[in-house]
């Protein structure tokens, strides 16, 4: 180690004490308290296998979760197809778009919706004015909401994954393969497709794993009808006092979520995406 | 729980009539302190001196609702300041004040259900009823460890525009989709949820505890997909402006405020559901005894009507009454014309069973 890789590693440690301190060190207290609330022993886990209701919540998480990332990965890869195809300017504008979402509160977001899908919001309203439907949708208070609130939550993340991944493919293999003879729709199912397999991974997993602990935007938009892992858990902390049961429950959510994390490192895209693309 | 929920929403109502010139900054802090949410009117924590009462609520517009409806009565009287701390008495942070030996509050507004859990636990300190005088406050108002500040009541709420005029007579009509047909809304938290199904369902309020769950759960399952539940005060508002709603099961005070926007809503009183907050005083508090002359004095009708008339909350005391206007009295839970189908709500039966309660409904509206 150089004299200033010894300094570069020193300027780290105030970081790595703050993120122990506050991250590290209260994830191990919740670990206690999953097996020490409210008597020690495995009585918590035990329970929540036992527990009908805290299968129907991890269901609903899951399933939301999952046509949560499949909507999202498709319509982000269609945009950021789009915008590494446009000339810089323009693409500058696109990118500039994609991130005006992120200065907006996710409680603001969530109204807005509210506001555009409820029986009397804007689209019912356009809807029923121009005759398409006699009598307003059911398009909020319900499972659809909360996908509809989420997938515009998470687009933007896997807009700029995909977008950066997207950039990096080297044009000139895509000319290698029209100049062979290839029609577009063979370039990009054959070429387009498999190189951008990385991108496609990793935001796939980055939006899973976000997705699972939607609070807000589920309990919002589902007004108590989709109840998700992480809306439980704030209830079983600060009303039913449950602590024991919460604790366990997040526990076995973050050991599911690295399993999951570990189990994606292992296939070769997932790989690439973390190693640069081109490893 | 509920009652937390409720005095926080309270303290919102408040808020939004100081921001919006209904209220000067005085009256403000006064109803803030009434509530006992101080903390976001004074930066630091209040912590109680020699000679000083901290009371303890949810913060908000209820700092200065509390401080001028209990605080300056008792100060005018005794010359020893009272503060308000909003920083929420969670059962759970006073557990935590009380098992570290730091406690800093005199007395906190929670709620019967709590009073009942935290004496259970021992973590608060008997109500001295040699001081406190519990003639002040009406029937069943005056437990072991809580004795009610104010009261507040779950109202079937409704938009007349879209009853065409008709006046639901009470929960039966909540769940009639005939006579009238469109949403409703519901409070995901339990209390005062499957007592409005029961007594549609039938059941007489002297048979209501303990609840028969399983008969609420049928009663109610038919009715899920038409309605839309709300978790706080504002949102329940909120679906009533939206015209999202027909009819609602919502909180008094909510209803009022709903009322006065737009004469269109309007509510019944008939089978109101009625909550008893309370005072609580945690073991150790630095006042000591002090704290119930405080108590006495916070019982007094004057500062409960300045209270009524800030923020919406009845009057633990009946001689309150007296006091009012016409116009208090329509709002008043507790006032004779509006309480004669009224039922209580059971507090020593949640104090028991709300946790599992809770659970059971959150799980069975979500199917």
């Amino acid at each position: 180690m150089t004299r200033f890789q010894r300094w570069a590693l020193a300027l780290t440690v105030p970081a790595a004490v703050l993120a122990i301190g506050l991250y590290v060190f209260p994830i191990f207290q919740v670990l206690a308290l999953s097996f020490l609330e409210p008597k020690p022993g495995f009585g918590n886990y035990v329970s929540l296998f036992g527990n009908a209701a805290i299968g129907r919540v991890v269901r609903t998480t899951i399933i939301v979760s999952v046509l949560t990332t499949a909507i999202t990965v498709v319509l982000a890869y269609v945009v950021a197809f789009a915008i590494v195809q446009m000339p810089r300017g323009r693409r500058r504008v696109a990118l500039f778009l994609v991130m005006v979402p992120f200065w907006i509160s996710v409680l603001v977001r969530a109204f807005s919706w509210i506001t555009i899908l409820r029986r009397n919001g804007v689209l019912n309203t356009v809807l029923t004015e121009a005759g398409a439907i006699s009598e307003p949708l059911d398009l909020v208070y319900n499972q659809f909401g909360v996908i509809v609130g989420m997938v515009h939550y998470m687009m933007p993340f896997a807009i700029l994954l995909l977008v950066a991944n997207l950039g990096d493919i080297d044009r000139r293999i895509i000319q290698a393969a029209r100049s062979l003879g290839a029609q577009p729709a063979t370039v990009f199912w054959r070429v387009w497709l498999p190189l951008s397999l990385p991108g496609v991974s990793i935001a796939t997993l980055f939006t899973i794993i976000f997705s699972l602990g939607f609070l807000v935007t589920p309990a919002i938009l589902g007004a108590g009808r989709v109840l998700m892992i992480a809306e439980y858990l704030s209830v079983q902390i600060s009303s039913t006092l449950r602590w024991g049961v919460a604790t366990a429950l997040s526990t076995l959510m973050l050991v599911a979520v690295g399993l999951l994390v570990a189990g994606a490192m292992r296939h070769p895209a997932m790989r690439a995406a973390f190693g640069g693309g081109r490893a | 729980m509920s009652t937390h929920r409720f005095s926080k929403d309270s303290a919102e109502i408040a808020l939004e009539k100081f921001r919006t010139g209904k209220l000067d900054r005085r009256t403000f802090l006064t109803a803030m302190a009434g509530l006992g949410l101080a903390v976001a009117i004074r930066p630091t924590s209040a912590s109680a001196e020699a000679n000083e009462i901290v009371i303890c609520n949810w913060g908000g517009a209820a700092l200065e609702a509390f401080q001028k409806a209990y605080g300056a009565p008792f100060t005018a009287a005794t010359g020893t300041p009272v503060s308000v701390d909003g920083a929420g008495p969670a059962t759970g942070a006073i557990r935590a004040m009380v098992e570290s030996k730091n406690v800093i509050w005199d007395v906190t507004d929670g709620g019967m259900v709590d009073a009942v859990v935290l004496g259970t636990g021992g973590f608060v300190e008997p109500i001295d009823y040699s001081i406190v005088d519990k003639t002040l406050v009406g029937p069943d108002m005056a437990a072991e460890f809580g004795i009610c500040n104010y009261t507040f009541a779950n109202v079937l709420a409704y938009d007349a525009k879209k009853t065409g005029g008709k006046v639901p007579t009470g929960w039966v009509d909540f769940f009639d989709l005939e006579k009238f047909p469109g949403k409703r809304t519901m409070c995901k938290w339990i209390q005062g949820q499957l007592e409005s199904v029961l007594l549609a369902d039938g059941v007489k309020p002297e048979d209501m505890y303990p609840l028969d769950v399983d008969r609420a759960f049928k009663k109610l399952e038919p009715l899920l997909p038409h309605i839309i539940f709300w978790e706080g005060g504002a949102q329940s508002q909120q679906l009533f402006r939206d015209g999202e709603v027909v009819l609602g099961n919502v909180w008094h005070t909510r209803a009022n405020l709903l009322h006065k926007e737009n004469p269109d809503f309007a509510w019944t009183w008939a089978q109101q559901l009625l909550f008893s907050s309370a005072w609580s005083v945690p073991k150790g508090n630095p006042a000591g005894k002090k704290v119930f002359d405080f108590i006495n004095s916070s019982l007094q009708p004057e500062g409960q009507v300045t209270l009524l008339r800030l923020m919406g909350n009845g009057p633990s005391n009946p001689k309150a009454l007296a006091l009012m206007t016409p116009e208090d009295k329509a709002v008043y839970p507790l006032a004779p014309e509006n309480a004669a189908t009224a039922l209580k709500i059971q507090a020593a039966y949640y104090a028991a069973n709300e946790a599992e309660l809770q659970n059971r409904f959150l799980d069975f509206i979500s199917r």
